[in-house]
């Protein structure tokens, strides 16, 4: 059922991907030498040409090149790092939605990830039914998402419109449900790319303190990626700063922020 | 290749419980929007059959009874398996633009969105089937034992557009010419396969290279069970060429998903 049961060790060719659910492991997540390359074709014609033929000539960029960290169980770590650095190249890898070239990654526990602001919304659906929806794909059984879901709206804000079909909703809208949903599941890893910056004051307020309470329980993983090195200071105990998919620096937070803004 | 359908049987075996729902969620998407809701599901089958049936018995005067049968039960029995696999050749080759979320948003496997989403085509067919077994039963109809093979022959159907799915849409998904080349694809299957005439009216070596042909196998094998009353198994000319399809689909299902679904989220 859903993600509970997977594969402990998968193989991907030169890569490797472990993930379970064993949440009393003292490391969320470890990348060992992860590299993540992407084929650049100069046309859709080529690349199609190129799954019959190896003949075919690209163009390889490595989004990430040789990333090695280690989040430990609790902690909250920042990625951060200038437009192309290949930060949220490496919180789709912690996901699994993409996979690694080469390299290992482990990831221990289930992660709710918040990837851009509509974060995995069916726009002909309305926010109720992505909400359903989500739920059982999360794994939930029908009491638990019953329970779940009145405090999944009131916390999006959204009223009536939450019976509306998603594709009238703004994108603070959009991205008010896709908070509410991603924080409310009860992660053991948390993965937020850029979305405390989205809404009204009033909202990112809220955001901010919904992510702060789930960091005060002990035992949840918040990976973060952002631009802005207040957010990160507020939230993160330690900080990595990467710049053309490479590790720059790792450290306490304040550090990394120094070194970040004088690089 | 046997390492990939294994992954691939996991991956739906893991996911089944959602596999239900998520062609449910299918259903409402498509069907929603309008007013009238379910009734869309049987107007528009009932419009294409009124219209077939008008161009071929009123203006072609073509049409006497197949086999002691109505030639309109005859027509339904192709027309309906022909709705099918018309969305699986349309749709089912290109699934994973449909479900862009799923792909590259949230962790979930390629194979399972063919498998539901071919589910919830099947139960469309279902209910069209369904209400033609009713048709017949309330207008008094002969329906024969070879009806009982019908569930077996939409469980043949279902997989097999599952893996045709598997196989298309990975290659869909790198290249939008390819999806289109399919899409363009659907009309001539249409015609060439045999819904709207009997494929025994064709030269010999037509109806040989036919076999071969999945569409033509599904309405024949649907039409088996309503109108020429024989086991699908019984003639060996028919199955064993469709055999040979199914097989060839299935391998080269496993080869295209092996091969491309690592690539699918970097490049959709």
């Amino acid at each position: 059922m859903s993600s509970k049961v997977q594969t402990p060790k998968i193989d991907y060719g030169d890569a490797n991907v472990i993930r379970d659910e064993d949440r009393t492991n003292p490391v969320a997540v470890r990348f060992d030498r992860v590299r993540k390359t992407y084929k650049l074709f100069k046309s859709d014609k080529q690349r199609l040409a190129a799954t019959f033929s190896r003949r075919i000539k690209y163009d390889l960029i490595n989004a990430s090149d040789d990333l090695t960290f280690t989040c430990k169980r609790g902690e909250a770590l920042a990625f951060l790092g200038d437009n192309g650095a290949g930060k949220s190249t490496a919180l789709k890898m912690i996901t699994g939605v993409c996979f690694p070239t080469s390299g290992t990654i482990e990831v221990h526990g289930r992660v709710s990830a918040l990837l851009e602001l509509s974060a995995g919304f069916d726009m002909r659906l309305s926010g109720m039914e992505n909400i359903r929806m989500r739920c059982q794909l999360w794994g939930l059984s029908e009491e638990e998402a019953e329970e779940l879901i009145p405090s999944i709206v009131e916390f999006s804000e959204l009223g009536k419109y939450i019976e509306q079909p998603m594709r009238t909703y703004s994108s603070g809208m959009r991205a008010r449900l896709g908070f509410a949903f991603a924080s409310s599941i009860k992660p053991d890893i948390l993965v937020v790319d850029e979305a405390l910056s989205v809404g009204d004051r009033k909202f990112s307020a809220k955001c901010r303190k919904r992510v702060s309470d789930i960091m005060k329980n002990e035992n949840v993983t918040v990976l973060f990626v952002t631009h802005s090195t207040s957010q990160a200071k507020e939230f993160c105990t330690r900080g990595i700063v990467l710049s053309h998919g490479k590790t720059m620096f790792e450290g306490p937070i304040e550090d990394a922020v120094a070194f970040y803004e004088n690089s | 290749m046997f390492g990939t359908l294994k992954q691939i049987l996991t991956e739906n075996w893991q996911w089944r419980h959602q596999i239900w729902d998520l062609a449910k969620f299918d259903l409402i998407k498509t069907y929603r929007g309008a007013a009238l809701g379910k009734v869309w599901l049987f107007t528009k089958p009932a419009v294409y059959i009124l219209v077939y049936w008008f161009t071929l018995s009123v203006g072609m005067r073509h049409s006497s009874d197949i086999n002691g049968q109505p030639f309109l039960l005859w027509l339904a029995a192709g027309v309906f398996p022909w709705f099918f696999m018309s969305d699986a050749i349309n749709t089912g080759s290109d699934v994973y633009h449909r479900y862009g979320y799923l792909v590259n948003r949230i962790k979930f496997p390629l194979s399972v969105i063919s498998t539901f989403y071919t589910l919830s085509l099947l139960i469309i067919f279902a209910c069209t089937m369904l209400f033609t077994i009713l048709v017949c039963l309330l207008t008094g109809v002969r329906l024969s034992i070879y009806i009982l093979q019908l569930p077996l022959v939409m469980a043949i159907m279902f997989v097999f557009w599952t893996a045709w799915s598997v196989m298309l849409s990975p290659l869909g998904a790198v290249s939008k010419d390819f999806a289109n080349l399919i899409k363009t694809l659907s009309t001539p299957f249409f015609w060439l396969s045999g819904v709207l005439f009997q494929l025994t009216s064709l030269p010999h070596i037509a109806q040989r290279i036919m076999a071969f042909n999945p569409v033509a196998w599904c309405c024949d094998a649907v039409r088996s069970c309503f109108v020429y009353d024989k086991w699908i198994w019984s003639d060996p000319k028919e199955l064993l060429p469709f055999l040979f399809t199914f097989l060839a689909v299935v391998v080269l299902a496993l080869c295209s998903y092996k091969k491309l679904y690592k690539e699918v989220p970097d490049v959709l």
